[in-house]
């Protein structure tokens, strides 16, 4: 009796062998290449979208500072998918709903990947008194690296405010104040009360109705549209 | 019974993990991650598997685990034991790659590895005394 499910049991390892061999060659028969550098290997090189020109910032808002409604925008330097929502669906974005005034966009910068994301958001925040935050944020998600591997230096940061058309000496002297240290203090309890979990998440304000996260299936142009329209309409 | 039970709740954390990255992975957000590598190994070639996430073959087994824990007999037994052990040996491999390929680690699949060896320790062991 028990040889007998001693048996089962060895088929039962022989089986699950071949299953697990069947799923190693089907994920490892891929592309050659290591698909872990591929956050920076797409990156690296990449440059800053012109699709924020000759639009109005002030601080961290990006658009018509009256404009009847806000999408507040909670990103990390270090997200992959932060980057690619603004290289793929921020253009977009700004056609449709910022430049013809119906939103304007704030940035609100939290620190969900590591402690090197601490430096870029105080990177960022530094540029807002220039007013050019925004282009500070696009500059540095066109440099972006691999998370955590500490690539968010003082040379990336003086090279992306160069690129973001913004002073470098008065952003790497502003970064430590702690005007921007309450800048990110205030981003992280608003963070808290908006229930954010992960970054990308957007937020709608759109008085009176009340703030409302917007629920998205992907970050496609197309479906953060419909998404967006939606929360306007109500 | 007592050895179902505990398949059945092993699996049921397993499938929570799985349902997790199964949701992150559709709606392209990041997950919440304390190793600072998850958003690096969920966009890794190794997070898919012919296209399928390997998060929803994760679901789909522990799935599978928790319906051969509800049923009797050793039939069920050894299919449970079959599924968990492959389980295992994936996620062993999943894990060198982390480590050796990816060179990040995220705790969602850590946790998947801890809770699938639990399952597969369980689902042995009912193999060597469930009853006939």
């Amino acid at each position: 009796m028990k040889r007998r499910r001693l048996l089962l049991l060895g088929a039962a390892i022989g089986a699950a062998a071949v299953v697990a061999v069947v799923l190693i060659v089907v994920v490892s028969g891929g592309s050659s290449e290591s698909g872990a550098s591929t956050t920076s290997a797409d990156t690296t090189g990449s440059t800053p979208s012109s699709s924020l020109a000759g639009i109005p910032q002030h601080g961290a808002t990006l658009g018509n500072p009256n404009a009847p409604a806000t999408l507040v925008v909670y990103e990390d330097p270090q997200c992959p998918f932060c980057r690619q929502w603004n290289v793929d669906t921020l253009p977009t974005v700004l056609r449709d709903y910022v430049r013809p005034g119906k939103i304007n966009l704030e940035y609100r910068g939290v620190v969900i990947i590591g402690p090197n994301s601490v430096k870029g958001l105080r990177a960022i925040y530094a540029a807002a008194p220039q007013n050019k935050l925004w282009n500070m944020v696009d500059a540095l998600y066109a440099q972006q690296g691999a998370e955590n591997s500490g690539w968010i230096t003082n040379d990336v940061i003086r090279s992306a405010a160069q690129q973001a058309g913004a002073n470098p000496d008065q952003i790497l002297a502003r970064m430590n104040t702690p005007a921007v240290t309450a800048q990110l203090t205030r981003a992280a309890k608003q963070a808290a009360a908006d229930q954010v979990r992960g970054t990308p998440t957007f937020v709608v304000e759109h008085p009176p109705a009340l703030s409302q996260q917007l629920a998205l299936t992907s970050l496609e142009p197309a479906e953060f549209d419909a998404a967006l329209s939606a929360a306007l309409q109500q | 019974m007592t050895l179902r039970r505990a398949i059945a709740a092993a699996a049921l954390i397993g499938g929570a993990i799985a349902a997790y990255l199964t949701i992150v992975h559709y709606s392209h957000l990041s997950p919440i991650c304390t190793t600072g590598g998850c958003e690096k190994v969920q966009q890794s070639r190794y997070a898919e598997a012919a296209g399928i996430p390997v998060a929803v073959l994760g679901l789909f087994a522990y799935a599978a685990v928790l319906v051969t824990a509800c049923i009797r007999g050793l039939t069920a037994a050894v299919v449970g034991a079959t599924i968990a052990l492959a389980g295992v040996a994936f996620s062993g491999y999943l894990l060198w790659a982390q480590l050796a390929r990816i060179h990040a680690i995220c705790q969602w699949c850590v946790g998947n590895d801890i809770v699938i060896a639990v399952v597969a320790v369980l689902c042995v062991a009912r193999v060597l005394t469930e009853a006939d």
